[in-house]
């Protein structure tokens, strides 16, 4: 494939990384997380919207959005959060193909709804890939471009783009509808450690709401709420467990798994560690994840139990959703 | 204990976590390792990467391709294959890592912290006092004596945790509280019963004595040992600590950052189970 330079950086924005699907798949035995896009559904339909294939590497841009001068001719689209894109002082629409002329320079400001934007490029961004992801890492400075979020100067190449790109819009019921208001529903799924909470404890967390600390970022999500109570096992369990009744001998961290350390409740995102010494008691299914990319600190969370085969059937559905055919139709 | 069966658990719609005992054991920790093993060379369709831990694993799975319950069964059949009576041979590499001991670094880190934090005992001496030590020759000796096994890897790139494979080289320590803000790259201490060897500058709590000059990750892969990977080691790895001077330590350092250090590594042997328990034994009469 050859690649040609297509943007060059002017501003970076808050936390902008080149994202990636699945992410970085295969290492994480060693300690490297997935990454890949916190809104999954957002950044799949931006790609459909330029013609890529829906997993291709494309921008994530956190609270506020990056300054763009295009090096070429080309097409965009960008998608999740409202972040006022305006391509050379004129207004961006979301969810939609837009030709981009050489020369001209995209804007973007803070979010207004929502937390994450994305931004697609025909093509598809063609860093180079790390570990067989483009994925950006940047805690640890793997992937994206050489490690880390970009910065203002950077030129980014895209991949050449095969068939002319038609313009298009995703349905408005098939995008993701970023809750606006206070409190944001989540689902969850029991386990892998909810018998550590019992009866009660589980009943409890799933009564509350959580508000979304500002210590939040791609890592993990913090959470502030009532105390959590824990079943005896908790307690009555050998010292290599640690001293903590949220302790556990250290074992592999799923991504959405909702960690308990201490009485602070950390949902595991895409970029969180690979393992650790803390219960989750229960874990945020695949197709919900978008809805934690999206919420913004302050809002809160109330978590709602789904079975395990309503979280298969709510990823079967998302992934239908997430195709040109279902989601797009002409402009 | 170990269990009879292994328990599952799911961890969402995408991963699984096995459990296969509640201790933290070398054998337990054998028997992850050669579960993951046998997973790996099932090669499952829908299967898709393994954490192996302590007591446990988490399987990544494509619930379009396999069930959990599918998994589950599957697991469970290798695991009485896997733990039968036979010896098992694991790919097993042995890593030389060089250190110098009681190193200027971590000790200028352990002094910011009694003089910022808490004027806690100095981890060599802390070390020495609770694991009756004569002091700190007594602990490079001992630390410096067995092999030891890359029981797990995680939560940083690379971080390992080691156990040693002779008992009578065991040592313990409680970790920091509170945890450190930073430790030095490349700097070896001791929580609980677990040896590791900081990747990078990072938050830490276990006790420090050491530090080598050798990379364990590197996310230029800019030295031979780090073309397939940015880290090191793999679960199922053996370690040995090579005890150096400042000398030697500036030297490879030097190598190192011109990119010309080579790891010292032997990668022709396997490590069977059977024979290291029948030498256990042997070891455990003499204690």
């Amino acid at each position: 494939m050859i690649s040609r330079p297509f943007f060059e950086v002017v501003e970076p924005g808050l936390e902008t990384s080149v994202q990636e699907l699945p992410g970085r798949i295969g290492h994480w035995e060693q300690g490297f997380p997935p990454s890949g896009p916190a809104d999954v559904w957002s950044f799949r339909l931006a790609n459909l919207l330029v013609g890529n294939d829906r997993d291709a590497a494309a921008l994530e841009c956190q609270f506020l959005g990056p300054t763009l001068r295009f090096l070429q001719d080309g097409v965009i689209a960008v998608t999740g959060a409202e972040m006022t894109p305006r391509l050379d002082g004129e207004a961006v629409a979301l969810w939609q193909t837009v030709s981009v002329r050489r020369g001209q320079v995209l804007t973007t400001g803070g979010g207004r709804t929502g937390a994450r934007m994305y931004i697609a490029f025909a093509g598809g961004i063609d860093t180079p890939p790390v570990l067989g992801s483009r994925a950006t890492f940047h805690m640890a400075g793997v992937g994206g471009v050489e490690g880390f979020a970009i910065k203002a100067g950077q030129v980014l190449p895209v991949g050449q783009v095969t068939a002319p790109v038609t313009s298009h819009q995703a349905i408005p019921e098939m995008r993701p509808e970023i809750e606006t208001g206070k409190r944001v529903a989540v689902e969850v799924v029991a386990g892998p450690n909810d018998d550590w909470l019992g009866e009660e404890g589980v009943a409890g967390f799933l009564a509350a709401d959580w508000t979304v600390l500002a210590q939040s970022n791609r890592t993990g999500m913090r959470l502030k709420g009532p105390t959590i109570t824990f079943a005896p096992r908790a307690y009555d369990k050998l010292p290599e467990h640690g001293q903590d009744p949220a302790n556990i001998l250290d074992h592999g961290y799923p991504v959405g798994g909702i960690n308990v350390a201490g009485q602070t409740p950390i949902v595991l995102l895409q970029d969180a560690p690979s393992t650790g010494g803390f219960i989750n008691p229960f874990t945020v299914p695949s197709a919900a994840l978008w809805k934690l990319g999206q919420i913004r600190p302050g809002q809160q969370i109330r978590f709602k139990a789904i079975t395990l085969d309503e979280a298969h059937e709510m990823r079967r559905r998302q992934d239908r959703i997430c195709t040109a055919d279902q989601a797009l139709r002409p402009i | 204990m170990i269990y009879e069966k292994p328990r599952f658990y799911p961890a969402g719609d995408r991963y699984i976590e096995v459990e296969l005992g509640n201790e933290m054991s070398f054998d337990l920790n054998i028997a992850v390792h050669a579960l993951a093993a046998a997973i790996r060379a099932a090669d499952l369709p829908g299967i898709i990467e393994l954490i192996p831990e302590m007591a446990s694993m988490q399987i990544s799975y494509d619930a379009d391709r396999i069930s959990f319950a599918d998994v589950s069964r599957e697991v469970e059949r290798l695991y009485t294959v896997s733990s039968g009576s036979g010896d098992i041979e694991l790919e097993s590499r042995l890593i030389n890592i060089p250190v110098l001991y009681f190193d200027p670094w971590s000790e200028a880190c352990i002094a910011e912290y009694r003089s910022r934090v808490t004027d806690k005992t100095e981890d060599p001496e802390l070390l020495c006092a609770l694991n009756n030590l004569a002091g700190r020759s007594h602990l490079r000796r001992l630390h410096a004596t067995p092999e030891y096994w890359v029981a797990a890897l995680g939560f940083w790139p690379g971080l390992c945790s080691l156990m040693p494979l002779d008992p009578r080289a065991r040592i313990v320590a409680p970790k920091y509280n509170p945890p450190r803000s930073w430790t030095p790259k490349g700097a070896i201490g001791i929580g609980g019963a677990i040896t590791c060897i900081y990747p990078d500058r990072t938050p830490g709590g276990y006790q420090i004595f050491a530090r080598t000059p050798v990379p364990i990750w590197d996310r230029e892969q800019k030295l031979r040992a780090f073309r397939e990977s940015l880290a090191l080691f793999r679960p199922g790895d053996r370690v040995r600590f090579i005890p150096i001077e400042r000398e030697e330590y500036d030297y490879i350092e030097a190598k190192v950052s011109d990119g010309t250090y080579e790891h010292s590594m032997v990668d022709y042997q396997k490590f069977s189970i059977a024979n290291y328990r029948k030498w256990l034994s042997k070891v455990e009469l003499g204690v």
